[in-house]
């Protein structure tokens, strides 16, 4: 009896030592990244992915994009963002740059925001007297962006005590830098509500 | 009924045998409407050495230059009179300035004339500087009689000022090679030209080509094709570089050169166009690390550039083709050279 007791409290210690040994680390595990998104009403990933889609599909149909005989070289702009909350415009527009880039059609030129690292790059090969003449990536050749793609993200959010309402509406223009006409514009709608 | 059907099978053969003995029927020519139908070449096979053989040789001199400058001269003259002589001092002082400043200056009254306060007068001018001219010299006398000499003594200051015209003329020796090099891969011969140096108190007859090709300066050429120096202008400036803390530091060499072919039997100017070329230094912090632009590399790549410019207008009149080398570039350019039996000649 005595010997049964025992065997029956170490076996709960030794339960419990794994019950909690358990609880104490991290629980991990990898979900769809493409999975949809609805923790709450903010823009989350799924919103980007639907704006990125949307926006590369209808680019490569515009007639400047699919008209045009060679790539064009595009550059990205900014993408203002209009709403209150905090949003990356740059993980869109990188985003649609990577699909654009993936279909061939479309070139693109460092933008604005990469400048620093390309003429840092062209200083070095260019002016440190250290690299092979011939083998110089050489200052004034870089090449012009036919386009550069601008646009701009707002939202219009509504609360009650049960109900969030969220509209965003991003807008995504192609503009021609030499002549500085729009050729071309398109808008993606999102409404997400979330209710208690 | 066999000899119907035999005399049948022979009337055919014979018909057939007609009509494939037959001649063609005449074709008529079409004939082409308000459209000269181009020559076919008489050689479509070429080889390079072929159209080397039949082409013809271009003579180059280099580009012709006038550079306008003006010295303003300043001429003080002290006349010392006494009883038995007259003895004289000058002092020439002169200046050479640009001619744009001279210009901007007193001389036309201009905007810059208080830079250039002094009223100048042509010297070279014999009616600017005559007596009673609407600018005379300025005098100004000074009466000295020394209290203790017995003889009289009489001192007197002329003052005068002016501007002389200082026009050099010459050939710049380093802009014609790139065309030189252009012509050459697009089938030309290329001689060189006897250059033109300029003579004391040259004046514009200088660029008088027909004197020049009538004086047979050119020899046999059919044309020549001679440039004058509009304007040779350099910068240096500095901008930012959006979305970076570097600046680039652009130094530009910029030449403008007019261009006219002349047909040497009728002297008359075949084309005319302006090229321009330009050379650019692009240094990322140049300023703030005081770099030093090789001016030879500057000159290098604006003749390079110049040479590109020249190209495009001589293809656009057609003494040249956009794709040297092509076979439509050596079929027009054989009948050109068939055709025209020309000789271009290119002075600059």
């Amino acid at each position: 009896m005595i010997m049964n007791t025992k065997t029956i409290r170490l076996s709960a210690i030794a339960l419990s030592v794994a019950a909690l040994a358990a609880c104490s680390g991290p629980q991990v595990r990898y979900g769809d990244a493409k999975a949809v998104e609805t923790v709450n009403a903010n823009y989350g990933s799924t919103d980007l992915q639907m704006i990125a889609e949307a926006m590369t599909r209808s680019l490569l149909q515009s007639k400047a994009i699919s008209g045009s005989k060679d790539a064009p070289i595009v550059t990205l702009a900014d993408v203002k963002n209009k709403t209150s909350e905090y949003i990356d415009t740059r993980v869109i527009t990188d985003k649609i740059r990577t699909q654009l880039m993936k279909s061939g059609q479309v070139r693109f030129a460092v933008s604005v925001s990469e400048m620093q690292n390309q003429t840092d790059e062209l200083k070095r090969q260019n002016q440190s007297g250290l690299y092979k003449n011939s083998t110089i990536a050489k200052t004034g050749n870089m090449q012009g962006a036919q386009y550069r793609i601008e646009g701009s993200i707002a939202s219009i959010v509504k609360n009650t005590k049960d109900v969030k309402d969220v509209y965003y509406v991003f807008n995504l223009n192609l503009i021609n830098n030499e002549s500085g006409l729009l050729e071309w514009a398109d808008e993606k709608e999102i409404r997400k509500t979330a209710t208690r | 009924m066999k000899k119907i059907l035999f005399a049948c099978t022979s009337l055919s053969l014979v018909f057939l045998a007609g009509c494939a003995t037959k001649p063609p029927a005449p074709v008529v020519e079409s004939a082409i409407v308000g459209q000269a139908p181009a020559d076919p070449p008489k050689n479509p096979v070429m080889s390079a050495e072929a159209l080397k053989a039949d082409s013809k040789s271009i003579a180059v001199t280099d580009i012709y230059f006038k550079k306008e400058g003006k010295n303003l001269t300043f001429i003080e003259e002290t006349r010392t009179t006494t009883d038995n002589s007259i003895s004289s001092v000058i002092t020439p002082k002169t200046i050479e300035i640009d001619a744009d400043k001279a210009n901007a200056s007193a001389i036309t009254g201009g905007a810059n004339s208080s830079a250039f306060p002094v009223k100048f007068t042509n010297l070279a001018d014999p009616k600017a500087t005559s007596p009673g001219a609407a600018i005379p010299p300025v005098p100004a006398v000074n009466v000295a009689t020394p209290s203790n000499s017995s003889s009289s003594a009489n001192t007197q200051s002329m003052k005068k000022s002016g501007y002389q015209s200082n026009n050099e003329y010459g050939e710049l020796r380093y802009l014609a090679n790139p065309i030189r090099g252009l012509l050459i891969k697009s089938g030309y011969k290329v001689v060189q030209a006897k250059s033109t140096p300029a003579m004391p108190n040259q004046g514009d007859e200088y660029f008088d080509i027909v004197k020049r090709i009538k004086a047979g300066d050119f020899g046999d050429a059919d044309y020549v094709l001679y440039g004058v120096l509009a304007e040779i202008s350099s910068t240096d400036n500095v901008a930012d570089i959006p979305g970076t803390k570097s600046t680039s530091q652009q130094v530009t060499l910029e030449v403008t050169v007019d261009f006219n072919i002349v047909d040497t039997k009728t002297t008359q100017i075949i084309a005319s166009f302006v090229a321009s070329g330009e050379g650019k230094d692009v240094q990322i912090d140049g300023r703030d690390t005081g770099h030093k632009p090789s001016t030879a590399k500057l000159m290098k790549l604006a003749s390079l550039d110049l040479a590109e410019d020249v190209r495009k207008n001589l293809a656009d009149q057609n003494f040249i083709t956009n794709n040297p080398g092509s076979a439509g570039q050596v079929r027009n350019l054989k009948r050109r050279l068939d055709d025209d039996a020309s000789t271009l000649k290119v002075y600059k």
